[in-house]
């Protein structure tokens, strides 16, 4: 919260400081103007006083043609020196005497006629006749500057100007006093509203200092601050509930996974040691059945010889499915050996391994070019092998069979896909098609453990891959591989088995 | 009005001129006349001066007459103090009455001292031209004096007739003593 750029008070103050001295100004310009006008009047009737006692005095001297009386009654005007000219006229309007003595009679302005006064632009002019009993003598012409109304002007201006200026001052204290009783509540609410903002602490309220709309504000901002506080509260003990709750959770979680990481550790370590230990007396199985053959065969029936056969066929075949079983929980455990893997020449390289054994059957193989992979190669090989094997396995019985081997780039996967002629299978079984055992086809018609697909996917999902496959029973089958693109697997397998 | 005009007329050309010199005696005499004329608003009267509120304010002329016509014209249908003017010319002192101003022409010259003394105390502005007028006999005396027909006023004279003359008519004029031994 900044610091405003103007404060209320300052307005307050600013309002009422020009509230009252514009009505002091216009008071005083209008005072100024009144007395002016009417010091203009008085102006004007002092002379015309002034005049009648001229002419009052004038009279005789007219009466009984004694210019030097006229002159000394005129000259009685020095003592004002406002008085810039008085001329008296006899009743012929020949000017008669004058003032100041030095003016010249035929300079003087024509007679004015009767009783008047009138302003001229720096002066006013008053003419009285000289009337004694009854009889008009004359009349008289009296002249005066206007110097007592500037200098009353000035006079009147100066002290209308020194008491607006006192009542500013004045207003200003006032005003200074009285925006107190606005300007402090809201000042109050507004620093509280402030330390509420910046310490975030609904706990704290305005005082309520007036009676008035302000005190309203000030109750209704502090109703609005319980209010606050309040669900403020309500959702801090939320908060903390839903962060208890998580927290179980989580412990749960974790509880949940370690005892299934133990059982899981525990059912690979039995499964492990189970398989390794039953290989000792399969071995013994397979060798004695062997010497049995060997060295008793003459003395044996076709029957018996038979059954021993068996017990070997059987041995070995079992003894096959624990390697299997073996290296599919070695796959879960070893650490992966990242390297660039060359697929073209991985697969060419299988491909020859798999048709070695098969070299009678007619196979027509169709090999796309292939991009290189980052993966581990022994894994890998891993699992090419399984899924060419299977190709070749189920194409048996067709003439030709035809195994096509291809990839595409699509988004950030190498999709490698596999596709076969043979068995095919049921979609509806898609989804036991690489559980370990599952099989979808009987051991009498194509031989396996039903270890293989498992393994690839596994080695699949281990290189953060995706396995699927389409089918159709009898229409052959395509499997899907698809792994991460080399540029786009910034972080490789980092959980190790 | 028109007397008034005429007053103020001949108040400029007789001063001007000379009136000392013989041509223009009459216009000296015009002035005179407006003068005694223009006294009857400056000399108040006691009220027993005056028989009724009507009665004429009277202009006399004892002796030779100098003004002519001048002096009835001035007055004609004039008012002063809402009475009217009268003129009014005697032979002899002996036949003045109601009179309230009366100009001692100066064919009286030698007969001062029994006009004054037939007068009195009578409440009458006495106005003469001879010389020392004011002083010897009378009340106004006029005087020409750097070539202005100038007043002189025996006050004490004037207040023994129970004449009250405005102050402003005394400001026009020199106050002069009395010289006579009676009295």
């Amino acid at each position: 919260m900044t610091t405003p750029r103007t404060s209320i008070r300052g307005k307050l103050v600013t309002a009422m400081m020009l509230t009252s001295t514009t009505v002091l100004v216009l008071t005083g310009a209008a005072l100024v103007l009144y007395d002016l006008a009417s010091f203009r009047q008085s102006l004007a009737r002092s002379l015309a006083t002034r005049a009648e006692i001229l002419a009052a005095n004038s009279t005789a001297a007219l009466a009984f043609d004694n210019r030097d009386d006229a002159t000394q009654v005129l000259a009685a005007l020095r003592s004002d020196p406002s008085t810039v000219m008085a001329v008296l006229y006899d009743h012929e309007g020949r000017p008669f005497a004058a003032y100041p003595a030095d003016v010249s009679l035929a300079s003087v302005p024509a007679a004015p006629s009767g009783k008047g006064h009138w302003f001229e632009p720096s002066s006013v002019v008053v003419s009285r006749p000289v009337v004694e009993e009854g009889q008009t003598l004359g009349t008289l012409y009296l002249k005066s500057d206007l110097r007592a109304l500037a200098g009353r002007v000035r006079i009147f201006t100066l002290v209308v100007v020194v008491a607006v200026l006192g009542s500013i001052a004045v207003a200003f204290a006032l005003a200074s006093w009285l925006q107190r009783g606005i300007a402090l509540p809201v000042r109050t609410l507004a620093d509280t509203a402030r330390q509420v903002s910046d310490s975030k602490d609904f706990a704290i309220r305005a005082n309520v200092v007036s009676d008035d709309e302000l005190g309203l504000l000030t109750h209704s901002f502090n109703e609005m601050l319980s209010e606050i506080q309040q669900r403020d509260a309500a959702l801090r003990a939320s908060e903390t509930r839903l962060r208890q709750l998580n927290g179980d959770l989580e412990r749960r979680v974790e509880a949940r996974t370690a005892q299934l990481e133990t059982s899981n550790r525990e059912l690979e370590a039995f499964s492990y040691s189970v398989s390794h230990d039953l290989r000792a007396p399969l071995r013994h199985i397979d060798g004695f059945a062997d010497l049995l053959r060997r060295q008793a065969h003459s003395g044996l029936d076709d029957k018996a010889k038979r059954y021993i056969e068996t017990i070997s066929a059987s041995a070995k075949s079992m003894g096959m499915l624990i390697d299997d079983l073996l290296s599919f929980s070695r796959m879960g455990r070893s650490e992966l050996q990242n390297a660039p893997v060359d697929l073209d020449e991985l697969v060419a390289e299988v491909r020859a391994a798999v048709s070695s054994d098969v070299a009678d059957r007619e196979i027509v193989w169709t090999v796309a070019p292939l991009p290189r992979v980052v993966g581990d190669p022994a894994m890998l090989r891993l699992a090419l092998v399984n899924l060419l094997s299977n190709a070749v396995k189920y194409t048996r019985g067709r003439t030709p069979a035809r195994i096509t081997v291809g990839a595409t780039e699509a988004g950030h996967e190498t999709v490698l896909f596999v596709q076969d002629n043979g068995a095919g299978f049921d979609m509806a079984y898609q989804g036991k098609l690489f559980g370990v055992f599952q099989r979808l086809h009987g051991a009498e018609e194509f031989e396996g453990t039903g270890i293989g697909l498992a393994n690839v996917r596994r080695i699949i999902e281990r290189h953060r891959g995706r396995v699927w496959a389409k089918g159709e029973l009898g229409a052959g089958a395509t499997f899907f591989v698809a792994l991460p693109r080399e540029d786009s697997e910034a972080n490789q397998d980092q959980e190790a088995a | 009005m028109a007397i008034v005009t005429l007053v103020a007329a001949l108040a400029i050309p007789g001063v001007s001129s000379g009136a000392t010199s013989g041509s223009t005696v009459a216009q000296e005499y015009d002035l005179k006349a407006a003068f005694l004329f223009n006294f009857a608003r400056f000399v108040e009267w006691p009220a027993d001066a005056f028989a009724a509120a009507a009665t004429p304010i009277t202009i006399g002329v004892l002796g030779d007459d100098p003004f002519g016509a001048t002096l009835d014209s001035l007055v004609g249908g004039e008012l002063v103090r809402n009475r009217p003017l009268l003129v009014r010319r005697y032979g002899s002192v002996e036949d003045v009455d109601a009179c309230h101003i009366l100009f001692i022409s100066s064919s009286e010259a030698g007969r001062l001292d029994h006009i004054a003394r037939v007068l009195g105390r009578r409440s009458i502005l006495t106005v003469g031209d001879t010389k020392d007028f004011a002083a010897d006999a009378g009340i106004i005396g006029f005087e020409l004096a750097q070539r202005r027909l100038r007043l002189r006023i025996n006050l004490a004279a004037a207040t023994d007739a129970r004449l009250t003359i405005s102050s402003k008519l005394l400001r026009q004029a020199q106050i002069v003593r009395s010289s006579r031994g009676r009295k």
